[in-house]
């Protein structure tokens, strides 16, 4: 069972998933990378029925694409999310649903985003929490899987939207050393990404 | 007719039944308060092949939602053992389904001064047996002159369990308590499992009070701390957990025995914290509450 | 479980002395697990007519961007606003197109028709996932905390109540009602809707 985390700083968010691909008993792969960047300030995370998530995370991601360059600006965080939730759930009513949880995160760099004040940051911090029902929802932190029975209630006392990437990143190792701790078939390696005014890229979990 | 009757008559229990019945004359109910005199309590049992199936066809909620008896479910316990002792929180709430039965439940069995357990799983199942393992706890105390050690009784408890094990008891409890040999924790549940350990939480709210718990539990955690750590925990199961909730007791236990610490309110905890006690934040435990402050001022 | 219980939540309305209220709770879960406390259910039509969807949220946030789109195109065709009365219907009509593959909500909706005279008239529905109407004179409920929603309004409702008294009463009956409910609560949100304005306000509510 595949294990997804999300939390947003200040200025940024950062998208973490585990990197096993579990076949029946057997560990297929342990460096997947489970998270896509969909846009220069758009990615997502996604887990759940082997097949359906490489599948729709590449329909979403040559699809934002193309509009991308229909339109030539990028499309919002919430925009894009919107749409990937309008994805799922007509995916819901159809013959074969996919089964797909997400965690989208994005920096939202219009000029609406930008508060006054902060602008430095260059923008606004977007997570939106999707189930492979369509349910989508904006959260400060969220997570997918067995993860986040242990990860909610620790970010509810932990997570602070102002931290610095140091600060986040120290809040994400703590969840993913619970679920070490406690979850039974606990994965041992995780990637992460982090999305802010220049883009998006990879980011080290500190050990 | 008569015999017409007596054929489709619902009511034609064996006649040896009957006689089983008189076992418990209203004088013995009266005299051990339901706990027969023989040293183990007797059960009446429904009079069909197979009693377990019975009770299963109507009591097991998950494989149908509309049976007839909803036993009640839903909870967060925890105990854990610190240099000061053990502490014991719990939440109150029963649930019947999505119904909240109750938000005042008791889960928190006081066996004897220097003993507590707590209450996950079957509410009716936990209070007896925790009251029937007072009961020998007692008579331990008289027969040997000393107090049982948190070991013995939990291992009372959980024989007994396990004797009627795959009759449908169901409890997941904590055996916690000061003995010789300084604080100590079981768990014990209707399985037959009894483990002991230094940090336990148990129920639908478990990973929940984990999450924070482990995050801030060490051995040398002061009084206070270890207070705050385990109220701390229970609302974070009481926020998250749709089953958990209402309100918490918390308990220390120490070398002189249990103290009741106090009885708080989850919402209470969410926007306005314990209030000036020492460990706690001097602010609401909730998210928004704690980082947001201004934006969470709405009318009453 | 059923699939109208997967995400919880709880819709009510009730009328006043030319005015309406209509309230929901704030949860989002998962099942037993709480995902976010900031879930809002109701939704405005117009300035003066509101609904709620309680259900399955993915099918709340289908139906709410389909309804958006029919009411969009009412009011380009027809030039004018959208009664309530009219309101209910397309949303009755709506969820009965999916007569045989239901979208699993239940639709309550509050308003303020005008009458003839130029005054305004309260106006509740409140409608099954298929699209069965129920005009209520006194409240309107739905939502996993419908049963119990029936019965705290039932003790607190009467009639021609005044905007702040219908606020009182809605609030209270709300957050009572999903005190005992399990998968409602988390916070509430309230509008009242009066003939010069709408009035809408965050409750202080349980959080467990």
């Amino acid at each position: 069972m595949d294990i997804l985390f999300g939390l947003c700083g200040k200025g940024f968010v950062i998208l973490a998933g585990d990197t096993t691909v579990a076949h029946s008993i057997v560990k297929m792969k342990n460096d997947e990378d489970k998270i896509k960047t969909l846009g220069p300030h758009l990615a997502m995370a996604y887990s759940g029925e082997p097949g359906d998530t490489i599948q729709f995370a590449e329909y979403i991601e040559r699809n934002l694409r193309l509009d991308q360059i229909r339109n030539v600006h990028e499309r919002r965080p919430e925009a894009s999310a919107s749409w990937i939730r309008s994805s799922l759930a007509s995916s819901l009513r159809s013959r074969r649903p996919y089964s797909v949880n997400i965690l989208v995160g994005g920096f939202d760099i219009s000029s609406a985003a930008i508060v006054e004040g902060q602008e430095e940051l260059g923008g606004t911090p977007k997570l939106y929490w999707l189930d492979y029902l369509g349910t989508k929802v904006e959260v400060p932190f969220g997570a997918h899987g067995y993860g986040s029975y242990f990860a909610l209630s620790l970010l509810d006392r932990y997570h602070d939207p102002n931290a610095s990437v140091e600060e986040a990143m120290g809040t994400l190792k703590r969840c993913i050393d619970e679920v070490s701790k406690r979850l039974v078939v606990s994965p041992s390696k995780y990637k992460a990404k982090i999305i802010d005014k220049d883009g998006v890229r990879d980011i080290e979990i500190p050990v | 007719m008569n015999s017409l009757v007596s054929k489709f008559s619902t009511n034609n229990i064996p006649k040896q039944d009957v006689e089983d019945n008189e076992e418990y004359s209203d004088s013995m109910w009266a005299s051990s308060a339901g706990y027969a005199t023989n040293g183990l309590p007797t059960f009446r049992l429904p009079s069909l092949q197979q009693p377990t199936d019975f009770l299963r066809l109507h009591t097991d909620d998950h494989a149908d939602p509309s049976c007839r008896i909803k036993i009640k479910h839903g909870t967060t316990t925890l105990a854990f053992r610190f240099k000061g002792g053990v502490i014991v929180a719990v939440d109150s709430r029963a649930t019947a389904g999505s119904y909240i039965a109750s938000g005042t439940v008791e889960k928190v069995i006081r066996i004897n001064k220097f003993l507590l357990g707590t209450m996950a799983g079957g509410a009716a199942d936990c209070q007896y047996w925790e009251t029937y393992l007072g009961i020998m706890c007692r008579l331990h105390e008289l027969r040997n002159r000393e107090r049982i050690s948190v070991a013995a009784a939990s291992k009372y408890l959980s024989n007994l369990v396990y004797s009627y094990k795959g009759m449908g008891l169901s409890m997941g409890t904590m055996i916690c308590g000061w003995d010789k040999t300084g604080p100590a924790i079981f768990y014990v549940d209707s399985d037959g499992t009894r483990l002991k350990g230094d940090l336990f939480s148990v129920g639908s709210g478990s990973t929940f009070a984990y999450g924070v718990l482990d995050q801030g539990y060490h051995w040398d955690l002061s009084d206070e701390d270890a207070q705050e750590l385990g109220r701390r925990s229970i609302y974070a199961a009481g926020h998250r957990d749709a089953f958990s909730g209402n309100t918490i007791n918390l308990f220390h236990i120490k070398q002189d025995g249990w103290d009741f610490i106090g009885n708080y309110d989850v919402s209470k905890m969410h926007y306005d914290g314990p209030g000036n006690i020492p460990g706690a934040p001097g602010t609401g435990y909730g998210y928004e509450v704690r980082t947001n402050p201004e934006a969470c001022v709405v009318a009453d | 479980m059923s699939i109208m219980q997967y995400n919880g939540g709880s819709v009510i309305a009730m009328k006043g002395k030319e005015c309406v209220a209509i309230a929901s709770d704030l949860r989002l879960g998962n099942q037993a697990l709480t995902i976010s406390c900031n879930h809002e259910k109701i939704f405005p039509v117009s300035d003066r007519v509101y609904y709620g969807l309680a259900g399955l949220a993915t099918d709340v946030d289908t139906m709410r961007q389909r309804l958006r789109y029919r009411v969009n195109m009412y009011t380009i065709k027809e030039e004018r606003e959208i009664e309530p009365e009219t309101f209910a219907r397309l949303t009755s009509s709506a969820l009965y197109e999916h007569r045989f593959g239901p979208m699993f909500v239940e639709p309550v909706i509050a308003g303020l028709s005008k009458t003839p005279s130029g005054g305004v008239e309260p106006f509740i529905a409140a409608a099954d996932l298929i699209g069965c109407l129920n005009f209520a004179k006194d409240f309107v409920v739905a939502g996993t905390a419908s049963d119990k929603l029936y019965g705290v309004a039932e003790g607190l409702w009467e009639p021609d109540l005044e905007a702040d008294d219908l606020f009182e009463t809605i609030s209270q009956t709300l957050l009572n009602a999903v005190d005992r409910d399990a998968y409602s609560g988390w916070g509430a949100i309230v509008h009242v809707i009066t003939k010069d304005k709408v009035i809408t306000r965050k409750l202080r509510g349980r959080m467990d």
